[in-house]
């Protein structure tokens, strides 16, 4: 198994490695010379560390970031020798690093966001009216993962669900769109969340839980067809118009676009799963100046502040994010009160839950 | 099954890239293969759907914005795709900006190869009708579903043209709607969807009265018919398009996204540039800009879609997820879903053909056999001083063999020598074709030369204006070629309807293969 997981990621490194996404401008007036620091990033990232207040930031406390975006999937496979860290966008990699480099955990976990779902406002009253969510803000709600996949396990289609008769958009198959699992963080995060569920409430370890999990995972998979390779593509298309009613994205990114206003925000409802999964944004310390960096990036209030912008949960307290928010309240769920974290399975078995669930 | 896929993907290899999607009219020549620049800092050289030829105006606003020129080469998707597979983009191409990479995804090969990609807007397939056959659809655009559209063809009273979707991303989008429509599917299509379908696909497919390799040239030879009644592409080309009433079908459409994709060929600094751009077209005033003059959907939340664009929710049609499923589809559409094509291949073999020309023309004729479809009866003309022989060969679907083996045949035994008679025996061709009105019939000149003999251009223009009834509506396509008149084969592809192919710098091999979209 993990030579074939080291083929696909053989493949995806090609491809991987990647667009120096410069961070680091010195800026003029800073006069004294700052440490370089050169990471290897998850892509959603990207624009956090090219935003010129973030790079400000850093150079106040004496950094500059030299920045490459990679899948966070795809960074077991590189050579890191040269890099001061990795900031993979998910626990699981970021384990498998620290393992392969001999570092010392706890890691440090500067920000977080979880998976929601985001669906037209139509799409998730038929929902509410069949059981399968609810809806406690007026924008917002919980998805009730158990009834959910139970109505994938039985191939439910919108048609057949009460209400859905008034919305010509909502036919075909119930699905949540995501992403690409053997590609794509948050599509594998998926599969976390919904073999959990799937697996009795237990994280699925041994190959028996593989096994047992696995025709649902495919169901939810496959009835998709293509999958988008990135989150950002997912969710671009939704707000563009395009007709999936329930697309599954970060709640980072539904945040970013609520602070940039928008007219089809109107029609737009979050939904937290019930169980959902976290993007864990874990820093992999490969030098001691990355350590610092991890550090500063976990502690330091201005660069917090900044996570904040970009819809990033900063570890920790609450308060910063609550209100940041506190104009969106209607989508979010600020407290993720009802919201149960799933456990993510290790890096080869969720390598492997995908790589059977599109094959 | 597998031959008409893989001799298209075979022949589509030859192709290094450059198909010039044509002017705006869709009427200039399409020159074959070419050859991308060579890397200059601050600019990028990017493999793009032809359809883009219109972000002319917009590209102009990112290179004030960013510094960065965008040089387009216009490709069909499905070549894109297999010059991607091949590594052919290596070097060549700093980015790739393709309608869907829905299609890429499904070959591994060629989705290593590209890196990230930025979604830049959005446009679904749709319908554009003409007024007066809106009453065939019920008369309500809203409510109009594509079993509406089958019921109204096998009626009579609805007639189409659409892209060919082994070479147009459109054509493509527009198959996959109307096969998951047809069929009923809930989700991705499969196998059994597509083989429950087949009767009513046929029956959907009778209404096509225009192929195409191009929107442009679609939408060209749609006015210039004026006796068919709508069009089947995306809803940006449609709105182009004056008098066209512009529908989305109910039961689902599928989107095209158009992400500007890096390559991971392309050195850090060139892709620091793609991000650039792709930034750029993000930009709320460029995609204000972009809905404003291309009618596409902007991905910006903040940036309301351009007016006359509905705005009422569709249901997303899923892309099949396995290469199997496509080939398949395409595979039925090609060979039995869609009318067969009729054609006439009026080749100049005329003594200055001798040597290096003719063994041109006798491999181009033989790497074409492995793209002909089922069903297609090919005429081969040969003509010197005057047409040397008939053959016409069929592509029988039981066993198809005889046929090609034929056409292999007749190319070896091509013989270089006499005069050019171009307009007599394009007249021949004519009438070779007669009045049948159940396939798809066209006419492809090649010659290296002018007309020497036989009948001038003032004879065929009458000639052609004497033409009644079905005859009227075949296009010829000419073929440049060694030392042929530009002036002269221009006035026949327009006075016909047809379109000019250039292999004068490229490969005759190239431009054949470019004909087929037409065919």
């Amino acid at each position: 198994m993990r030579r074939i997981t080291g083929v696909i990621l053989a493949v995806l490194l090609i491809g991987g490695v990647v667009a120096a996404v410069v961070a680091g401008r010195q800026t003029g007036d800073e006069g004294t010379a700052t440490k370089t620091v050169r990471a290897v990033i998850g892509s959603e990232k990207a624009a956090f560390f090219a935003d010129p207040d973030v790079v400000k930031a850093l150079a106040a406390k004496g950094y500059t970031v030299r920045a490459e975006t990679s899948g966070s999937w795809a960074m077991e496979e590189l050579d890191l020798g040269g890099y001061d860290l990795a900031f993979p966008s998910s626990q699981a990699p970021a384990d498998e690093l620290a393992e392969k480099y001999g570092v010392r955990e706890p890691l440090p976990r500067p920000f977080y966001s979880p998976l929601v779902v985001v669906a037209h406002g139509a799409a998730a009253e038929v929902l509410a009216a069949n059981g399968i969510a609810t809806l406690d803000r007026s924008r917002g709600g919980t998805l009730r993962m158990g009834a959910f996949l139970d109505a994938a396990r039985a191939d439910r289609t919108w048609q057949q669900l009460k209400g859905a008769g008034e919305h010509g958009e909502l036919t075909g198959t119930l699905y949540i769109a995501s992403t690409d699992p053997e590609t794509s963080n948050s599509g594998a995060l998926y599969l976390a969340a919904a073999s959990y569920v799937a697996n009795g409430n237990r994280v699925v370890a041994s190959t028996a839980d593989v096994e047992r999990t696995a025709p649902l995972m495919r169901t939810l998979v496959q009835v998709q067809g293509a999958q988008k390779s990135s989150s950002d593509a997912a969710f671009r298309d939704f707000t563009s118009g395009v007709g999936d009613p329930l697309v599954l994205v970060y709640e980072s990114q539904v945040s970013a676009l609520l602070r940039e206003g928008g007219d089809s925000v109107a029609d737009m409802t979050v939904l937290y799963p019930d169980t959902t999964a976290t993007s864990d944004h874990t820093v992999v310390p490969l030098t001691e100046p990355g350590r610092a960096l991890g550090d500063l990036l976990t502690g330091d209030p201005e660069l917090r502040r900044l996570a904040v912008r970009h819809g990033f949960r900063p570890q920790g307290a609450t308060g910063e994010f609550t209100r940041a928010t506190e104009a969106h309240t209607a989508f979010l769920n600020q407290q993720l009160t009802g919201v149960r974290q799933a456990p993510v399975p290790t890096y080869v078995v969720l390598r492997d839950m995908a790589r059977r669930a599109r094959g | 099954m597998r031959r008409a896929l893989a001799g298209c993907l075979a022949a589509l290899a030859l192709l290094t890239a450059c198909t010039d999607g044509g002017g705006r009219d869709g009427t200039d020549a399409v020159p074959t293969p070419g050859v991308p620049g060579s890397a200059e800092p601050g600019t990028l050289r990017v493999l793009a759907s032809s359809e883009l030829g219109d972000m002319g105006p917009v590209l102009d606003r990112v290179r004030e914005e960013t510094g960065v020129t965008v040089r387009l080469t216009p490709i069909g998707t499905l070549d894109a795709v297999d010059l991607l597979a091949e590594g052919g983009t290596d070097g060549k191409y700093d980015a790739v900006w393709l309608s869907s990479n829905d299609a890429l995804r499904l070959r591994p090969e060629a989705a290593k190869r590209v890196v990230s990609e930025t979604p830049v807007m959005t446009s679904p397939v749709a319908i554009g009708v003409r007024d007066e056959a809106l009453a065939a659809l019920g008369g309500r655009p809203g409510r109009v579903t594509w079993s509406q559209v089958e019921r109204a063809v096998a009626e009579g009273r609805l007639t189409y043209g659409m892209t060919d979707p082994a070479r147009s991303n459109s054509g493509f989008a527009t198959l996959v709607s109307v096969a998951s429509a047809l069929s009923g599917a809930q989700s991705a299509l499969t196998d059994a969807d597509v083989a429950r379908a087949t009767p009513r696909l046929k029956r959907f497919f009778t209404g096509q009265k225009l192929t195409s390799g191009s929107s442009g040239w679609l939408a060209a030879a749609y006015e210039r018919r004026g006796n068919v009644d709508a069009l089947l592409n995306y809803e940006s080309v449609l709105m182009g398009i004056p008098g066209l009433t512009v529908i989305r079908p109910t039961d689902g459409v599928v989107t095209a996204d158009y992400p500007l994709s890096t390559l991971a060929s392309t050195a850090a600094g060139t892709r620091e540039d793609v991000r650039r751009v792709a930034e750029a077209l993000r930009g709320p005033a460029v995609q204000k800009e972009i809905t404003a003059t291309t009618h596409r959907r902007p991905v910006l939340a903040s940036v309301p879609p351009a007016p006359g664009l509905d705005t009422g929710r569709r249901r997303e049609l899923p892309f099949p997820g396995s290469k199997s499923v496509a080939d398949g589809l395409l595979d039925a559409y090609e060979n039995e879903l869609r009318r067969p094509s009729r054609t006439v291949y009026v080749l100049d073999t005329s003594g200055s053909m001798e040597g290096d020309r003719l063994r041109r023309l006798k491999s181009a004729l033989t790497a074409l056999t492995g793209d002909f479809r089922d069903r297609e009866e090919v005429t081969l003309m040969p003509f010197g001083s005057e047409v040397k022989r008939v053959t016409t060969h069929v592509v029988d679907p039981a066993d198809p063999r005889p046929g090609l083996d034929g056409i292999r045949r007749e190319a070896g035994r091509l013989g270089a020598e006499g005069d050019t008679a171009v307009y007599t025996s394009l007249e021949k061709a004519y009438d070779r074709l007669g009045d049948r009105r159940d396939a798809f019939t066209s006419i492809v000149l090649m010659t290296d030369g002018e007309n020497t003999t036989g009948a001038d251009a003032a004879d065929f223009d009458r000639f052609y204006a004497s033409l009644t009834g079905h005859r009227r509506e075949i296009p010829v396509f000419p073929v440049l070629f060694g030392d042929s008149d530009r002036a002269e084969l221009t006035h026949i592809a327009e006075l016909t309807g047809g379109r000019l192919f250039d292999a004068g710098e490229g490969s005759l091999d190239g431009a054949f293969e470019e004909i087929r979209g037409y065919q």
